[in-house]
């Protein structure tokens, strides 16, 4: 059974089939001065935009700029201000997400919501369940998932649990799981954040094939490269405005970071001549759980860069040199001495500090305010006998806010309430203060906007002038390749090949990284 | 991606909102004592209300171990029967000729012992809190009941005795025990290092052991006050009823729950205060207090008691929702 005979299930639906009739090309959903306030802040200005059938429809903005106000708006999750919503012409309420979905609009998140535990088939048909005298059919349901996975080319086995899937493989999933609900209109927000390679080629295979059916595809994206390789047309936000629309075509990368931001960036990629040091750490084939013989080193003032594809062992590595993970064997040194490392508080003890990979499950404390997260690994510093210093406390937090430009009215707000760019940068700043000589950042700039990317390579150069060292873990290949001075790559838990500053071609890295 | 610049547009600074929910508290247990300052003639004779601050210490500071507990996302089910447990610890102890200090120190001992192996079950064996906690609730009642051999153990020590009936200025003395508590309790919480790695801990452990953050000290710490607060209950009430009994304390578990929840304590972690289990508590001894002076039914004290639970805790997630 095929991805469409399993999505026609739903074709009696009249919204549906009325979105069927819309020939492509012609619009399918308009906003007319769509408008969004919360309380006196204008999330997103007047906007009145065309999304055509059948295109595929990328926005890009900064981080706050208001594509997630406008997806939440299309979706349903919230009502507007002002403004009107045309869907095949009608004005509609798109109140709730209900309304949304019965009209075939749909989204796709960045951060998977389905059912880990729950097996990939169940998740594919939640809430859809095929049902006979009241009872599930499970096996008919597994078999229909298996046929449809089967037929997306996606290798994957539907009895599984989903968690055992990777962050990627569920991405799939849950936009399979929208294209059997019969989804005419599917808005992906920023899907490939946590990808490989080759799961974002899956992806946009999939997503090509979608629009082949004639689903309209809003595709919001921080990769530029992403949005030239599949979109017709393009769609600028900025500060909440909808400052432009342009067929892909007529524009180019420049033009469109410069509408993004109103302001060009002559580099994003900051690399200063910085000098290089003493050896700070030197790890010899070391071994821990998902990791094996791994050695390197790291100088004063050196940004050693680690790219692999996720799995790769990376993470790993660093949990095992914080001392996170237990190592089996191997040798650290330490400023040329060596060192056990047995817990976290060691390695903080020697000067590591560590930026973890994800923000969500280990990097922040998201219903604490701002001001305790940065704080947290500093608290004793900050503490006269048992008690904290008030001015202390406030005055560390208030200047990492101010340092490192995180956008908040107080030290006091909680993560939760603030952007994931925003989250990232508390995420580094918790360790600024704490006077770290080796920093670990694995994946600093996932879903962060291209503006605090910048921000955050200055910040790397800062840290090298003031003599640290800085481990830099990315699945962005441009990244570590322009950034890093020594290129490690990892595959498969093993360290496959080491360059020095661009001597290796990005091809060379990635096929060496894949393995081919 | 989950911009928007909604977050200029921020909440209110948290502390200010939790001031707030703290007024209103106040403000509701007020409310009570005026209501019952009218409707009943004995609600303010000095004999009542040093009743009630009877009544509502010792709840009062078995709410308060239960924070510290619930502030790291678990729960401590066996300070009921703990206080049970201590009092016939300590009127065994004193029955053998024991001095008051030496027991009430030895007594305290078994609370830090207690804790310490609740932290062990859930750090070292990984059980859930709630289970190790309701096995030490049952085990606890039956060691005390073995000891005791199901009957009581009667404390003819009279200056201990005293202590709990006595005033001092004029205010209850097992009052004066809440704010001896209490004090170095809000330096802890709020003033000091550990008390922002208990909320760390209940808001993201793994986070919070990626900042060197002592996770498995601080549950051991979080579980060893629940139990000792709740051994210090259990002096307070044999020098009150002058017994030792094992199956005394009955359900006070719920109480102590129910007054930290009141007080605006979150059973999911990471948010809770000193002050709010306090003035939980005495809402409660005021409610089951001025039910008796209204002569009404106990059993309806307890409904009562549950419909206020909901009520409270209900326009506090309102609140909460409101301000994210």
């Amino acid at each position: 059974m095929s991805l469409e005979e399993v999505s026609h299930r739903h074709d009696d639906s009249a919204t549906l089939t009325e979105a069927n009739r819309i020939p492509a090309g012609t619009p399918i959903l308009e906003l007319k001065g769509l408008q969004k306030n919360y309380g006196y802040v204008q999330a997103l200005k007047p906007a009145t935009m065309t999304f055509l059938a059948g295109e595929i429809h990328a926005i890009v903005g900064e981080n706050g700029a208001g594509k997630s106000t406008l997806i939440k708006l299309l979706t349903g999750v919230i009502t507007r201000t002002a403004g009107e919503i045309l869907w095949c012409g009608h004005p509609v309420a798109l109140a709730t997400p209900n309304e949304a979905i019965a009209r075939g609009i749909n989204a796709v998140h960045q951060e998977v919501v389905l059912c880990p535990h729950l097996t990939v088939a169940a998740n594919l048909f939640l809430g859809d369940e095929v049902n006979q005298y009241g009872l599930m059919r499970k096996r008919e349901m597994e078999k229909m998932a298996q046929a449809v996975l089967d037929d997306l080319g996606f290798g994957l086995p539907a009895g599984v649990p989903l968690a055992d899937l990777t962050i990627g493989q569920q991405q799939l999933v849950a936009t399979a799981r929208a294209a059997m609900r019969g989804t005419q209109f599917l808005i992906f927000d920023e899907p490939t954040a946590y990808l490989t390679r080759q799961e974002s080629a899956q992806l946009f295979k999939l997503i090509r094939r979608l629009q082949g059916e004639g689903v309209t595809i809003v595709y919001i994206s921080h990769r530029m490269e992403e949005v030239f390789e599949l979109a017709d047309r393009v769609s600028v936000l900025r500060d909440g405005t909808h400052v432009g629309t342009r067929t892909i075509g007529e524009t180019n990368e420049a033009e469109l970071i410069a509408l993004m931001i109103n302001r060009s960036i002559e580099q994003i990629y900051h690399k200063e001549e910085i000098p290089i040091g003493d050896t700070i750490l030197d790890v010899r084939g070391l071994s821990g759980p998902g990791f094996e013989d791994i050695s390197l080193s790291v100088k004063a003032g050196q940004i050693v860069g680690l790219y692999g594809l996720i799995g790769a062992g990376r993470s790993e590595f660093a949990l095992g040199l914080f001392g996170r993970e237990k190592t089996t064997s191997g040798e650290i040194h330490w400023m040329g001495k060596k060192v056990d490392i047995k817990d976290e508080r060691a390695a903080m003890e020697l000067g590591i500090a560590l930026a973890p990979e994800s923000r969500r499950d280990q990097g922040l404390c998201l219903n604490l305010p701002i001001g305790l997260n940065i704080n947290l690994p500093v608290f004793k510093r900050l503490s006269k006998g048992p008690v904290i210093s008030h001015s202390e406390e406030t005055q560390n937090a208030d200047q990492q806010i101010r340092d490192l430009a995180i956008k908040t009215p107080s030290r006091r707000v909680l993560v939760s309430a603030m952007s994931g760019g925003n989250q990232q940068k508390v995420v580094i700043g918790k360790w600024l203060s704490y006077g770290a000589r080796l920093f670990i950042f694995d994946e600093p700039t996932v879903g962060v906007d291209v503006g605090t990317k910048a921000e955050i390579y200055r910040l790397f150069a800062k840290l090298l002038k003031q003599g640290a060292g800085i481990i830099l873990i990315s699945s962005y290949l441009p990244e570590v390749y322009e950034l890093a001075d020594r290129l490690h790559v990892f595959r498969r838990g093993q360290l496959v090949a080491s360059h020095d500053f661009h001597a290796a071609t990005h091809e060379e890295v990635l096929s060496e990284a894949i393995g081919v | 991606m989950t911009a928007t610049p909604t977050e200029i547009a921020a909440p209110p600074p948290r502390r200010k909102v939790n001031i707030l929910f703290g007024l209103t508290l106040i403000g509701l247990l007020a409310f009570l004592w005026i209501v019952l300052g009218f409707v009943t003639a004995s609600f303010w004779t000095p004999l009542n209300i040093s009743n009630l601050l009877r009544q509502g210490a010792m709840t009062a500071i078995l709410a308060l171990g239960q924070t510290f507990v619930i502030i790291t996302a678990g729960i401590d089910l066996s300070v009921g029967a703990i206080v049970g447990f201590t009092s016939v610890i300590l009127a065994w102890l004193l029955q053998a000729g024991v001095p008051v200090w030496a027991s009430i120190l030895i007594t305290l001992l078994i609370g830090v012992g207690i804790g310490v192996f609740h932290g062990f079950g859930i750090v070292k064996m990984g059980l859930p809190p709630f289970i190790i906690t309701l096995a030490t609730l049952t085990s606890l009642r039956g060691i005390g009941l073995l000891i005791t051999n199901g009957s009581t153990i009667n404390i003819v020590n009279e200056p201990f005795t005293n202590f709990a009936r006595a005033d001092f200025l004029g205010v209850p003395s097992l009052f004066w025990m809440v704010i001896l508590v209490a004090v170095p309790s809000y330096v802890f919480l709020h003033l000091s290092r550990w008390g922002r790695y208990l909320f760390a801990v209940g808001s993201n452990r793994e986070a919070a052991r990626l900042s060197g953050v002592r996770v498995n000290g601080i549950i051991y710490l979080a579980y060893i006050l629940s139990a000792t607060f709740a051994a210090f209950v259990g002096v307070l009430l044999a020098s009150r009823i002058a017994i030792g009994n094992a199956t005394q304390a009955d359900g006070w578990e719920l109480q102590a729950i129910a007054s930290s929840v009141i007080g605006g304590t979150s059973l999911f972690g990471a948010v809770g205060s000193v002050q709010g289990p306090l003035i939980g508590a005495f809402i409660l001894a005021t409610i089951n207090n001025g039910a008796n002076l209204l002569n009404v039914n106990s059993f309806w004290q307890r409904i009562i008691t549950g419909l206020l639970i909901i009520v409270i805790v209900y326009f506090d997630q309102l609140r909460r929702r409101r301000n994210p």
